[in-house]
C-alpha cells in the first residue's frame, strides 16, 4: 500500500456522483487526500466546489441519490472502507472516525439531553455501564471548557447557546478518541469572538489527542491559522495542494491566487488598492467546460487550457492541476485579475459637509406580557436593542458599523430607513426632521435613503423580472414615465456591470452576485444620498464578494453617495469604510477613522473582535484575545459598562458600577471605557508582535 | 407552566363562548321566530304567542343569551320539545354514553394502527410499502362515511354476514349488548380516521428523517433501529398527539353520519333527529356538549403536547 | 376527473331521460336500457347519477371558490397588517377552527331548512344556495389561516422591505409583492377544500339537509334508497354511492398530484 508510517487517511481516485433526474451529477472527481496522525488538513473552496461532498464521502455518508464511484480508494489506518456497506460502517463510525458538522442547532437532537447524546456514543462502542458513560461524559464536557458540566450533561440543546452547543458536538466527535475527525465549517454559524474560541480548542485537543483531521471550509483565514496542509477544490476537483504556508507563499494555481487577492486584509482600504476579482462564476456541475474547468474564468488561460490538465506534482508535498504552473513557478508570468479600475482616486479625508445626523436612537421591543404580570400590574423589562445611539454620516462617505449578533446594529439601520418605528431619538437629513417611519415620510425624503440587503435570495421578489425591480422606483419615487425609466433600466444594469438583456430575467435564472448587483442597481435607481448596505456580501462566495465590493466603491465615486455600511467582518468594514463605529449590546463603544481600528488604542472590546479573526497568513501570529462567557441577554443588561462581564482589561468595581465616559483623542477617534487612552494604548502594544509595535 | 396553562385555559373559555354566542345566534336569531319553528306551520297565532311568552322570547336578545348560558352553567337543561317531552339532560347523558362507546372503540383500533401504516410508510418514503398505504389512504381520506358505511355493510354484513346492518339496538342497553352492533360502525369511523392519522404521521416521520440530528445518530455508528426509534420517533410521534385530538372532531362529526347509517343510539343520531323535529333545545344542548368534548380534548393534547416537548419553554 | 368534470358540462344531453321522468317501471333491476337500474319512483339511476354530477361539481366548485377568494382576501390583510387586528380575527379563526366543519354546516342547513322564507325575497334566494353558502362560510377561516401564515412569512422576506421603503402603497405590496408568492400554498390549499367540500356537500345531501328531493343529489339519492328499501333494489343506492367514491379519490389523487408539482418547484 502506499501508506507511510503515521498515515491515517488515505483517500485516492475519488468519485462521488448524484442522481438528479435521470442524470448523474458527477460532483467529486479524481480527489485524494492524505493524512497524517495529530494533522489538520484543509479543505478549501467556495460553495458548488464539492468539498462537503468529499468530506461526506469520505464517511461514507452520501444522501439516498449519492453514490461512490467505483475505483474509488478510502483507506482509514490500512482498512478499505470504499466497498463497505452502511451496517459495516457502523463500527467505523463513532468509533474510528467522527464528524463535527456546520450547524451545532440542527445537528444536535432537539428532544434528548445532551449529555445522553454524548453517553449513547461511549456506551455504544466501548460497552461500559450507564454511570461510567456518565462520568466520561462529564470529563469530556470539562475538557471542551463548558463551566459546570453535571449542569449541562441534563440540559436540552434549545437551552445553550450556539457556542455550547458546538463544544458538545465536539465532545461527542472526540470522546471516543477517534483516529479521524471531519469538521464540516464548524464554526460558519458562530460569532467572530466564539469562533475564535472553538478554533483554539479545535486545534488544542487535536494537539492532544494526536488524532487526524480534516477541516473543510471557505475561509482562508481559518486554514492560515489552524491548517498544517491544504487542499484547494474548484468543481468538484483539486486545482493545488501544499503546506500552508507554501500556498500561502506561493500559490501555484491561478484560482489559488485569486482567492487570496479578492479578500481584502485587516487594514487595507480601498484607497489603497483595489480588490483583485475573479470574473465569471463557477460552472454548473451539469454542464462542465470541455478542458481545465477553471478556464473560462482564468487569466492566463490560452488554447492548451481546452485540454484537461493532469494533477502533477511541482515539488515533493505539492500537488497542482494548471498547465501553466511552470511559468507561474519560475515568475514568466503574473496572474493578472481586474481590479475594477484600481484605488479610489480621491485619496482625501477631509470632512465633508453633514448629510445624516441622528441623535438619541433608542429602541426598546416590548416583552408580551403574561395574565399574571397583566393582574399585578407588573411591566416586565422590554429588550432594549438599542440604547441612545447618535451617529453622524458625511456627504459622500462611507459609515461602517460592526458588531456581533445581537449588537443592535440592524436595528438601528431599521430605524434610520424608516422600518422600525424608534422608541425615542430624532434623525435630521440635509437640515430636514425625518419623521419616524416610511409612511409618514414624503416621497422626497424616501428616494434619498435606500438600502441593500444582507439575502439576494431574497431581496428580489422572484416573481417580478429585474427590469420590473427596477424600473418600479424610477416611476415611483422620480416620476419618470414608461420609455425612459426602461432607458435608465439599461443604463443602471451597464453601471453594475450587466448586460442590458438581463432586464428581461427573473431573479430564478440569476446568480447571487448577479443578484445582488441588481439590488444595488434598483438603491441607486432613486439616486439616494444614503444607501444602507446591510451584510451586502456576507452571503457571497469570496470570489463574487471582491466585484461587489469594487462596485460599491466605484458607484460611490461616481454618484457621491453615501453609505452605511454593517457587517460582521471588521476586513469588510475596515476596506470599505471611512468611519467606523462598534456595537455592543446596543451601544456604541468606539467610533474612529477606518484606520483607528486596526491599531492601539482601541476598546477592550474592538481589541477582542480584532485578534479573533483568522487573519489568511499563516505567519501571521495574532494577540489571542479571548472572550470569556456569552454574550448577556439584552433583556437583563449588565450593569455600568455593559462590556464589563467580558472584559479582559476590566479594571475593577468602578467598571460594574458606572457607564464609562467617551474619551476623546482629539483627532477623531472615541473610546467608551474606564481606562484613559495612554494607559490602554501602553497596554495594548505591549501584547504585539515587536515588527507591528511601532506601526 | 402555569402561565402555559392559563393561556390554554383563556383560549378554551373564549372558544367556548364564542361557540355559545354562535349557536345562540343559530337557534334563537337565525330562525326569526322561534315559536313558529318550534310549533309548524299549522299552529295557530295564540298558540305561538304563549309559546313565546312560555320561552321569555319577548326579552331583549342579550338578557335571553344570560339566561340560556346560566341554565346551561347549572345543568338546567329543560325538556325536549319534541314530544314525549324528556329531560334533555339525562337524554344527551345517555346518549353521549353510547357515542363515547362507539368513539372509544374506534380509537383503540385507529390510533396504534394508524401510526403503525404512518411510521412505516414514514421510512418508507416512496418504496413500495409507502406507496401502497399512500395510495389507500389517499383514497379512503375525505371519502364521505356513508359511503364507506355502505360498502361495508354490503361486504360485511350482507354477503359475509359478519356483522348485524343495523347496530339500532335499545338506547340504554349495556356495553355487553350494544358490543355486537358497535363493530361495523367502529370500522367505518375507523377507515377515515386511519386516513388521516396515518398521512399526518407518515409526513412527520418523513420530515424528522431529514433533520440534521439523523446523521449525526448515524455517524455515532448507532444501529439503524437505534437511530429509529430512539432519535426520530421520539420528535416525530410528540405532534401526532396533536393530531390525534384534532381527530377527535373528525369522528365526533363522522359519527353523526355513521350512527345516521347504521341507525345506531349515540349522540350524533340524536342531533340529526333533533333537526328533523326542529327541537331547537335539543340542538343547543347537543352542540355545546360535542363542542365541548373538541376543546376538553384538544386542552388535554395542548399539555401533553407541552409535557413531552422540551423545546416548549414555560417561562 | 376530467370524466366528471365533462359529464357535468354534458350530463343533459348525455342522459337517456329526464331527471324526474317516472314513467319508467319502479325498481328494475340494471339492463341495457336502465344501465344502473330504476329507484322505487321509477326514476332511471343512471340518468340521474349523470345529472347530479352537475349539482356535485357546482356547489362544492363554486363554494370553494368563494371561500378562497375570501380567505384569500382575509388572508392577506390581517397577515400583512399583523398587530391587534391580527391577533382578534387570528383568535376567531383559531375559535372555528376548533368546530368541526361538518356538524356546523349540518346545525346550520337544518335550522334554515325550517324556517320558512316568503317566496321570492332575497331571504328565500339565499337558502336556495345555503349549501354553497355555507360551504364557502365554514371554509373561509381556513383558507385564510393557511394565506395568513404564508403571508407572514414572505412578509419579512427583504423584497417586501424593498417595496416598504420605496413607499409604495399597502395595496400594491399586498398583491403585486406578496400575492404572487402565496399562490402556490393557496393552489395546493383550494385544491385540498375542493375535495372536502364535496364530502360536505355529499354527506349534507345523504343526512338530508342539502339539496331537497327530488333533485338528483348523489347523497340524497343513496338516503332516498336507503332502508328497507334496500333489498329490494340495492342498484339504486350502490351506483350514487360509488359515483361518490370515484369522484372523492379522483379529487384527492389529483390535488395529491397539485401538491407534489407546488412543493417540487417551491
Amino acid at each position: 500500500m502506499s501508506e507511510t508510517p503515521g498515515t491515517v487517511l488515505h483517500v485516492a481516485n475519488l468519485g462521488i456522483s448524484y442522481r438528479v433526474g435521470k442524470q448523474w451529477i458527477r460532483a467529486v472527481r479524481e480527489f485524494q487526500i492524505e493524512v497524517k496522525a495529530g494533522q489538520i488538513y484543509g479543505v478549501v473552496g467556495e460553495s458548488g466546489s464539492g468539498k462537503s461532498t468529499a468530506a461526506t464521502g469520505i464517511m461514507r455518508y452520501l444522501a439516498a441519490n449519492g453514490r461512490t464511484e467505483p475505483g474509488s480508494v478510502i483507506e482509514l489506518l490500512g482498512q478499505d472502507l470504499a466497498a463497505r456497506s452502511a451496517r459495516a460502517m457502523q463500527d467505523v463510525w463513532g468509533r474510528c472516525m467522527n464528524m463535527v458538522p456546520q450547524d451545532p442547532a440542527a445537528a444536535l437532537n432537539p428532544s434528548i439531553r445532551v449529555g445522553e447524546q454524548v453517553a449513547e456514543i461511549v456506551r455504544r462502542h466501548e460497552k461500559v455501564d450507564r454511570d461510567t458513560a456518565r462520568a466520561r461524559v462529564v470529563a469530556m464536557l470539562r475538557r471542551v471548557r463548558l463551566a459546570d458540566p453535571e449542569t449541562i450533561f441534563d440540559r436540552f440543546p434549545h437551552q445553550l447557546s450556539g457556542g455550547m452547543q458546538q463544544r458538545v458536538v465536539i465532545a461527542m466527535a472526540l470522546i471516543t478518541s477517534p483516529q479521524l475527525l471531519i469538521l464540516d465549517e464548524p464554526t460558519t454559524a458562530l460569532d467572530v469572538t466564539t469562533e475564535a474560541v472553538i478554533l483554539d480548542l479545535v486545534r488544542d485537543l487535536i494537539a492532544a489527542e494526536g488524532a487526524g483531521a480534516v477541516y473543510v471550509t471557505h475561509n482562508l483565514g481559518v486554514v492560515a491559522q489552524l491548517c498544517e496542509r491544504v487542499v484547494v477544490m474548484y468543481a468538484g476537483e483539486i486545482m493545488e495542494d501544499a503546506a500552508a504556508a507554501d500556498l500561502f507563499a506561493r500559490p501555484l494555481h491561478p484560482y489559488t491566487v485569486g482567492l487570496l487577492k479578492s479578500v481584502p486584509r485587516l487594514g487595507q482600504t480601498k484607497r489603497e488598492m483595489a480588490l483583485q476579482t475573479i470574473p465569471g462564476r463557477p460552472p454548473s456541475l451539469t454542464e462542465l467546460p470541455e478542458g481545465c474547468v477553471y478556464a473560462p474564468r482564468c487569466p492566463l488561460a490560452i488554447e492548451i487550457c481546452q485540454t484537461k490538465p493532469p494533477l502533477e506534482t511541482p515539488a515533493a508535498g505539492r500537488l497542482v492541476r494548471c498547465h501553466r504552473w511552470q511559468e507561474i513557478a519560475a515568475g514568466a508570468v503574473e496572474v493578472a485579475y481586474e481590479d475594477g479600475g484600481g484605488a479610489i482616486a480621491s485619496a482625501g479625508l477631509e470632512a465633508r459637509s453633514p448629510l445624516l445626523h441622528a441623535a438619541e436612537m433608542t429602541k426598546h421591543f416590548a416583552v408580551s406580557r403574561s395574565l399574571i404580570e397583566v393582574l399585578q400590574g407588573v411591566t416586565p423589562t422590554p429588550v432594549r436593542a438599542v440604547d441612545d445611539v447618535s451617529l453622524h454620516i458625511q456627504k459622500g462617505r462611507t459609515y461602517g458599523l460592526v458588531g456581533e449578533s445581537g449588537s443592535g446594529k440592524t436595528t438601528l439601520a431599521r430605524m434610520i430607513i424608516g422600518l422600525e418605528n424608534p422608541t425615542d431619538g430624532s434623525i435630521d437629513l440635509l437640515g430636514v426632521d425625518l419623521a419616524p417611519t416610511v409612511r409618514t415620510r414624503g416621497r422626497e425624503m424616501l428616494a434619498k435613503l435606500q438600502m441593500v440587503f444582507q439575502n439576494p435570495q431574497n431581496s428580489l421578489n422572484p416573481y417580478l423580472t429585474v427590469g420590473q425591480a427596477i424600473r418600479r422606483p424610477l416611476m415611483t419615487l422620480r416620476g419618470m414615465a414608461r420609455a425612459e425609466a426602461d432607458h435608465e433600466v439599461e443604463r443602471l444594469l451597464t453601471a453594475v456591470n450587466l448586460r442590458p438583456e438581463y432586464a428581461a430575467r427573473y431573479p430564478g435564472e440569476l446568480s447571487g452576485g448577479e443578484k445582488q448587483r441588481v439590488a444595488i442597481a434598483r438603491a441607486f435607481a432613486s439616486d439616494p444620498a444614503l444607501i444602507i448596505c446591510d451584510e451586502p456580501v456576507s452571503a457571497l462566495d469570496v470570489s463574487v464578494q471582491a466585484a461587489v465590493l469594487n462596485l460599491l466603491a466605484r458607484l460611490q465615486e461616481e454618484h457621491d453617495t453615501a453609505y452605511l455600511f454593517i457587517a460582521h467582518d471588521l476586513a469588510v468594514v475596515g476596506y470599505l469604510a471611512d468611519y467606523i463605529a462598534v456595537m455592543y449590546l446596543g451601544e456604541i463603544f468606539e467610533v474612529g477613522y477606518g484606520s483607528d481600528l486596526f491599531a492601539p488604542p482601541y476598546h477592550p472590546y474592538t481589541e477582542a473582535l480584532v485578534s479573533a479573526i483568522p487573519v489568511a497568513d499563516p505567519t501571521h501570529q495574532s494577540e489571542r484575545i479571548r472572550l470569556s462567557e456569552d454574550v448577556p441577554s439584552p433583556r437583563n443588561l449588565p450593569t455600568g459598562c455593559r462590556f464589563h462581564t467580558r472584559c479582559p482589561r476590566k479594571i475593577g468595581a468602578i467598571c460594574e458600577d458606572e457607564a464609562p465616559p467617551w474619551r476623546d483623542d482629539g483627532d477623531g477617534h472615541y473610546i467608551r471605557c474606564h481606562i484613559p487612552l495612554p494607559e490602554l494604548t501602553a497596554l495594548q502594544k505591549s501584547l504585539l508582535p515587536d515588527h507591528e509595535r511601532d506601526a | 407552566m402555569w402561565r402555559f396553562i392559563l393561556r390554554r385555559l383563556g383560549f378554551f373559555v373564549f372558544t367556548l363562548l364564542l361557540t355559545s354566542v354562535l349557536i345562540f345566534a343559530l337557534t334563537r336569531v337565525l330562525p326569526g321566530d322561534v315559536a313558529r319553528v318550534l310549533l309548524g306551520r299549522e299552529a295557530g297565532e295564540a298558540e305561538v304567542a304563549a309559546l313565546r311568552e312560555e320561552l321569555g322570547l319577548n326579552q331583549p336578545l342579550h338578557v335571553q343569551y344570560v339566561e340560556w348560558v346560566r341554565d346551561f352553567v347549572t345543568g338546567n337543561w329543560g325538556l325536549t320539545f319534541s314530544r314525549p317531552a324528556q329531560d334533555i339532560l339525562q337524554l344527551v347523558g345517555q346518549r353521549a354514553l353510547n357515542s363515547a362507546r362507539l368513539a372509544a372503540i374506534t380509537m383503540l383500533i385507529a390510533v396504534p394502527l394508524s401510526l403503525l401504516l404512518g411510521v412505516i410508510a414514514g421510512l418508507t418514503e416512496n418504496r413500495l410499502p409507502d406507496n401502497t398505504i399512500s395510495v389507500l389512504t389517499l383514497s379512503v381520506v375525505s371519502l364521505p362515511e356513508f359511503v364507506t358505511g355502505i360498502f361495508l355493510i354490503n361486504i360485511l354484513a350482507l354477503e359475509l354476514r359478519l356483522f348485524p346492518a343495523s347496530s339500532a339496538v335499545s338506547p340504554s342497553a349495556t356495553f355487553e349488548e350494544a358490543l355486537p352492533s358497535l363493530w361495523l360502525p367502529a370500522l367505518t369511523a375507523t377507515l377515515v380516521l386511519l386516513a388521516y392519522i396515518t398521512r399526518l404521521t407518515r409526513a412527520g416521520v418523513i420530515e424528522e428523517l431529514k433533520r440534521d440530528y439523523v446523521r449525526t445518530a448515524t455517524l455515532k455508528g448507532l444501529p439503524y433501529r437505534v437511530v429509529i426509534v430512539k432519535h426520530v420517533l421520539r420528535n416525530a410521534l410528540i405532534p401526532t398527539i396533536t393530531v390525534i385530538a384534532t381527530s377527535t372532531g373528525w369522528l365526533m362529526s363522522g359519527l353523526v353520519v355513521i350512527e345516521f347509517v347504521f341507525s345506531y343510539p349515540g349522540l350524533g343520531r340524536l342531533l340529526t333527529f333533533a333537526i328533523d323535529k326542529r327541537d331547537l333545545p335539543l340542538i343547543q344542548a347537543i352542540v355545546m356538549v360535542t363542542v365541548m368534548v373538541i376543546l376538553v380534548a384538544n386542552f388535554v393534547a395542548d399539555l401533553l403536547y407541552a409535557i413531552l416537548n422540551p423545546r416548549i419553554s414555560f417561562d | 376527473m376530467l370524466f366528471f368534470l365533462l359529464l357535468a358540462l354534458f350530463g343533459p344531453a348525455l342522459a337517456p331521460y329526464t331527471e324526474n321522468n317516472q314513467s319508467s317501471p319502479p325498481r328494475e333491476a340494471p339492463s341495457t336500457a336502465y344501465p344502473f337500474g330504476t329507484d322505487y319512483l321509477g326514476r332511471d339511476v343512471f340518468s340521474r347519477v349523470i345529472l347530479g354530477a352537475r349539482s356535485i361539481f357546482l356547489t362544492a366548485g363554486v363554494g370553494t371558490l368563494i371561500a378562497v377568494v375570501i380567505g384569500t382576501f382575509v388572508g392577506l390583510f390581517i397577515g400583512y397588517q399583523g398587530g391587534l387586528l391580527d391577533e382578534v380575527v387570528g383568535r376567531f379563526i383559531d375559535a372555528f377552527l376548533a368546530l368541526p366543519a361538518l356538524l356546523v354546516a349540518l346545525v346550520i342547513l337544518g335550522i334554515i331548512k325550517n324556517v320558512d322564507f316568503a317566496p321570492g325575497s332575497w331571504q328565500a334566494a339565499v337558502a336556495d344556495q345555503s349549501v354553497l353558502i355555507v360551504i364557502a362560510l365554514v371554509y373561509v377561516p381556513i383558507v385564510a389561516r393557511v394565506v395568513r401564515s404564508s403571508t407572514l412569512d414572505i412578509k419579512t422576506r427583504e423584497f417586501v422591505q424593498a417595496a416598504q421603503i420605496r413607499g409604495e402603497a399597502r395595496l400594491y405590496i399586498i398583491f403585486r409583492e406578496i400575492f404572487p408568492s402565496v399562490v402556490p400554498a393557496l393552489v395546493v390549499e383550494a385544491s385540498l377544500r375542493f375535495s372536502y367540500a364535496i364530502f360536505l356537500v355529499a354527506s349534507l345531501g345523504f343526512l338530508g339537509v342539502g339539496a331537497s328531493p327530488p333533485t338528483p343529489d348523489w347523497g340524497l339519492m343513496v338516503s332516498e334508497n336507503r332502508g328497507g328499501l334496500y333489498q329490494l333494489a340495492p342498484w339504486a343506492l350502490n351506483f350514487p354511492a360509488l359515483a361518490i367514491a370515484v369522484l372523492v379519490i379522483g379529487v384527492n389523487l389529483m390535488s395529491d398530484g397539485v401538491k407534489r408539482v407546488f412543493q417540487k418547484s417551491g
